[in-house]
């Protein structure tokens, strides 16, 4: 009963906490641009992350080592610190996005001024994480994130064709627009296959001192949890396409899609929304900040955790802290979060191969795995995928500039 | 790999140095090979931090650059290999992890730490 509650609470976490402002951004605008036609990058992007977060929450189940370890361990030195910088940016980046993110959601809620806001955020958030016991913030920012369902709820309202919805789960290219297509899908797969995620969520099971007893658990939550958040995913983009689409709305802001909410359930809908969005890139911004800290700890061999208090791990603590504050100063110039988001996503793709890489060779080496190496199944999908991170690392960049970030 | 042999680039190289409390303070970020000449190769020395990275690819040049000495561990010092170097003395006893030191003066400071 212990061990059913433990899986259920898991889950639920998993399915809060899989949304964050990428996924929110990129979901929403990929439906107001293209209709229901890009479904099925969701379901590619979602396999992807079940079978990497699989993968290093295995690996830090048996061999005890988290990701940056990993990454220190089989690429030595110097390309490690080069993995390190890159994933640095790209943490503090993604950081500032959420950071920006939780003012604005709170602003839509006070009316206050945005830049007070943004400091205001920071605090409150700075001072949850430094309060709260780690699991206490994963229910926290988990659990109220979940208020993100009204947007399945809204997904239903809106009536969409199903026919068409269906249609969308089969990959396919449109007759015109393939470059920003093309973006979308690189950005939907990068909003899916976050970095940060893999890194957090394996130092969490390090922390957590997981052993060969929690494989399932591993299993179940990575593959329920993230299943089920790809619904949110997908709700996000539906309700994007049948409301916004046939109006010409661009959502170049992040309260657009709590305005879906709000069509489809009112004002109730529109608080459950907001309410929703602020825990679950509150909680995105916590981890992306703790992330910063457990890569450049395990990469230089520091004391690091958040079971330890402060003064235990006083370098890690002080990191995560200077994450925060230089994602302010970030948010602080006045540059638009749902910029920033872009930004961080598309660089996080280009980090994405030189983090899994080291993962799959780890997870198929039996010094550190025993007998608990890649089965063939995941094997074949480590392989497939790790060969499209690769195509898509590379073209990223050069999409982003072809299509001024998807405007075309 | 026998329970006996062990890999220096993939074993060692790299790994977390962990002290007799547990505690992590490093990374192997070098070794000292003697007796090369003479045909018998030890290891005598692990280097942590610092200049230790110098030999360590363009980026290590640059960190090394950047910071100061290496602390060097004697190899007597080590009390076991698995997937960590496990030490035989605390930290501060082989000047290990005095980052953390300074770090905590300032943390300490913090209502809560």
């Amino acid at each position: 009963m212990k061990q059913f509650l433990q899986i259920a609470l898991g889950i639920l976490s998993a399915i809060g906490g899989f949304v964050d402002i990428g996924d929110l951004v990129f979901n929403t605008q990929a439906g107001a641009t293209f209709g229901f036609q890009l479904l099925w990058v969701v379901v590619v992007g979602v396999i992807g992350i079940i079978v990497y977060s699989e993968m290093c929450g295995r690996v830090a189940a048996i061999s005890k080592r988290p990701v940056f370890d990993l990454v220190r361990e089989r690429v030595g030195f110097s390309a490690g610190l080069g993995t390190l910088i890159a994933s640095e940016i790209v943490n503090l980046l993604t950081c500032a996005a959420e950071v920006g993110g939780v003012a604005i959601v709170l602003q839509l809620l006070s009316g206050l001024p945005y830049r007070y806001l943004i400091l205001l955020g920071v605090i409150g958030v700075v001072v949850i994480a430094w309060v709260l016991p780690f699991e206490w913030l994963e229910r926290l920012f988990g659990y109220v994130g979940l208020g993100l369902l009204v947007f399945a709820v809204a997904a239903i309202k809106v009536h969409p064709q199903w026919g068409q919805v269906a249609h969308g789960f089969v990959p396919g290219m449109p007759a015109h627009n393939h470059a920003v297509y093309l973006y979308f899908v690189v950005g939907l797969l990068g909003a899916a296959l976050t970095p940060y995620e893999v890194y957090f969520y394996s130092s969490g099971a390090v922390e957590d001192g997981w052993g060969a007893k929690d494989l399932r658990i591993n299993k179940i939550t990575s593959v329920i949890g993230y299943g089920l958040g790809a619904f949110l995913s997908f709700a996000l983009m539906i309700v994007a396409a049948v409301l916004f689409l046939p109006r010409g709305i661009d959502p170049q802001f992040l309260g657009t899609p709590a305005l879906g909410a709000q069509e489809a359930l009112g004002k109730v809908g529109l608080i459950l929304a907001l309410v929703g969005i602020l825990f679950a890139v509150g909680g995105a911004a916590i981890e992306t900040s703790f992330s910063g800290a457990y890569n450049v700890a395990q990469f230089f061999g520091w004391q690091w955790g958040k079971r330890e208090k402060p003064s235990g791990a006083p370098r890690f603590a002080l990191s995560w802290i200077i994450i925060f504050v230089l994602a302010l100063g970030i948010v602080m110039t006045g540059y638009d979060p749902v910029k920033i988001t872009e930004y961080s996503v598309i660089f996080s793709v280009v980090a994405l191969p030189l983090t899994f890489l080291p993962i799959l060779l780890v997870a198929n080496d039996p010094t550190y795995m025993g007998r608990y190496t890649n089965g063939r199944i995941s094997n074949a999908l480590g392989i497939v995928y790790f060969i499209l991170i690769l195509v898509i690392a590379l073209s990223a960049i050069p999409l982003m500039v072809i299509t001024n970030g998807g405007q075309g | 790999m026998s329970g006996d042999e062990l890999d220096l680039g993939l074993g060692i190289l790299d790994h977390q140095l962990v002290d007799s409390e547990g505690r992590n303070c490093g990374n192997a970020d070098e070794l000292e090979i003697a007796g090369i000449a003479s045909g018998e190769p030890e290891v005598t020395e692990i280097l942590v931090g610092g200049n230790a990275w110098r030999s360590r690819g363009m980026f290590g040049r640059l960190a090394a650059a950047l910071s100061g000495d290496a602390v060097h561990v004697p190899w007597s010092e080590v009390e076991k290999v698995d997937s960590v170097v496990k030490l035989k003395k605390t930290a501060a006893e082989l000047r290990l992890g005095r980052g953390d030191d300074r770090a905590r003066k300032f943390v300490e400071r913090l209502p809560g730490s």
